[in-house]
């Protein structure tokens, strides 16, 4: 957290809740840049993780005893076979579904509740289609309190950030998916996060728009740095994007492999450079096939 | 979408001049009595008949008279309606007490009511008004409640996770969202209205276009009957447009510039 004061200034700026919702949502900052200067880190701990759903009688299993620590920072992919409990990880670090069993924990606190500490894309953008650009991204800084003068100056730098000026007072539905993802992003982002949760977001794009919102996302992460959880089915998304790559087991979920990225992908990793040239690279093929050999065994296995 | 809308309004002029010809044609050709029938050119008096002041009521007294029952029972039905739906879509506890007694007060047509409500609140405004109300809260109740009940799960959640309190995810998703779903019902409710107000005045009245139709067929004068029912047709028909056109200013994300 302390390096969100250092750059560009964004967090500097005083975010003091006029209520009880802006309180838990600008909790992070408080902590962070108060006096006492508590050191506060965006790790994720996964511990022993159990979620069951109760179905007509039976019992489902979607995870079990799931083990994973993400660090500070850290751009982690998960991939695996449909069903195997991805988004049900996802879901439980925003804080929107509960553990069975076991402990999920930012920072050493067990997550509790949704906030804008903890960011969602999604693979449908869900954005509010009653809202121009402008007021999608400015939606969560609002509710939670900050003055509209600091507000304005950021969502401007974001719109910029994401390319979409002159398109601030579209609506949603006026812009093509890549833009309304990237309208996603920059709501997202604009929080100051410290864990970004991407559920498949690139999944409803096409090929073309895929790759380019894979460069972009990768531009954005890097001015801020957020902790990422990644999900997607695509391999070669994964290897491109992460720094490690956690392979689930078909259901219940558990950690099948870990595979260190940053190992192969050089000191300045390889995301920093265009799609089409890293894809083309042998040690980027030979992980790629690596990992697409782990998805698929847990995929023929289920059947 | 111009050549569209052109297309659509040259065939709803040639479906009704059809219907006025056809009109014209039967009457004219002395198969169909006046009384069964009247003709063109008799409605037309009728029309003149009652600016004249047909049964000693100015005309606009009949404007007034439906316009002002049908608008306080609308409004006070958008009033108690679009909260209740609302409410009962959002709180599990009230949907769970107040369902019930709603599925069962829904099947009684609107104009059943009308002794009760003559009962109750008397032959005038307040009596007519009560009629269109309970048959225009109906749609109000029944849109509201659909329009936040399918708000979507992902905006809310998105909302939750950028830190939105119960308040602002009622207040700032869940009702823009259902926004043109609730439009939709206040513009069913409008037909309701005005449908129902007809019925009332067939029933009890002194003015208005339900008086007119009642009295124009006591007296067997079918050309005042006529004259009710295309001033009801066309002011119904007015209204609906008129609605369409504030909704689509309400609405404006519904729209495409392109």
């Amino acid at each position: 957290m302390m390096r969100a004061a250092a750059d560009c200034g964004h967090a500097a700026v005083d975010l003091q809740p006029p209520g009880d919702c802006g309180a838990r949502a600008v909790a992070g900052f408080r902590v962070a840049l108060g006096s006492r200067s508590i050191v506060m880190t965006n790790d994720l701990e996964y511990e022993n993780v159990v979620m069951e759903f109760r179905g007509r009688g039976a019992t489902v299993r979607a995870l079990d005893t799931f083990n994973f620590h993400v660090a500070e920072s850290e751009f982690v992919v998960v991939v695996g076979p449909s069903g195997c409990g991805k988004s049900t990880l996802l879901h439980m670090t925003a804080g929107l579904m509960h553990p069975t069993a076991g402990r999920v924990m930012l920072g050493g606190s067990i997550i509790t509740d949704p906030g804008p500490d903890k960011a969602i894309v999604f693979q449908n953008f869900s954005l509010f289609p009653w809202k121009s650009v402008r007021s999608n991204i400015d939606f969560g800084l609002r509710i939670n309190g900050m003055p509209p003068a600091e507000r304005n100056e950021l969502i401007d730098r974001y719109i910029k950030l994401i390319g979409l000026d002159g398109f601030e007072n579209h609506y949603p539905r006026q812009l093509s998916g890549g833009m309304q993802q990237r309208v996603a992003i920059a709501r997202s982002f604009v929080m100051r996060p410290r864990v970004l949760l991407m559920d498949e977001p690139f999944a409803a794009l096409d090929a073309q728009n895929r790759q380019l919102m894979q460069e972009e996302l990768v531009r954005i992460w890097s001015a801020q740095r957020p902790t990422v959880m990644f999900i997607t089915h695509s391999v070669e998304e994964a290897v491109f994007l992460a720094d490690r790559i956690v392979v689930i087991s078909r259901r219940p979920g558990r950690v099948k492999k870990v595979l260190d990225v940053t190992a192969v992908a050089g000191a300045s990793h390889w995301r920093m450079d265009p799609f089409e040239d890293v894809i083309r690279r042998p040690d980027f093929q030979e992980l790629r096939a690596e990992i697409w050999g782990l998805v698929k065994s847990e995929i023929q296995l289920r059947s | 979408m111009g050549r569209q809308q052109l297309q659509r309004t040259f065939y709803g002029l040639v479906s009704i001049g059809g219907i006025i010809a056809l009109w014209v044609y039967l009457t004219g050709s002395g198969r169909v009595t006046p009384i069964i029938l009247p003709p063109p050119a008799d409605v037309l008096e009728g029309a003149i008949d009652i600016y004249r002041g047909y049964l000693s009521v100015p005309w606009y007294e009949h404007f007034r008279a439906s316009l002002v029952v049908m608008l306080t029972g609308y409004f006070s039905a958008i009033a108690v309606g679009v909260p209740i739906g609302v409410a009962i879509a959002w709180w599990r506890p009230l949907e769970v007490v107040l369902s019930p007694l709603l599925a069962v007060l829904r099947p009684i047509p609107p104009p059943a009511w009308i002794p009760l409500a003559i009962l109750w609140f008397g032959i005038g405004l307040a009596g007519k008004a009560f009629i269109v109300f309970v048959a225009a809260v109906v749609p109000c109740i029944m849109n509201s409640y659909l329009a936040i009940k399918e708000t979507p799960q992902e905006l809310l959640v998105s909302a939750r996770t950028l830190g939105a309190s119960q308040r602002t995810l009622l207040f700032e998703v869940a009702l823009p969202s259902g926004l043109p779903a609730i439009m939709t019902g206040l513009r069913i409710a409008l037909g309701t209205s005005w449908a129902t107000i007809v019925a009332a005045e067939l029933v009890v009245s002194l003015a208005g276009f339900g008086f007119l139709i009642m009295n124009g067929y006591r007296n067997l004068e079918s050309q005042i009957v006529m004259v009710g029912m295309i001033a009801v047709a066309v002011i119904g028909f007015l209204m609906n447009w008129a609605f369409l056109l504030i909704e689509r200013r309400l609405v404006p994300w519904r729209e495409t510039d392109d």
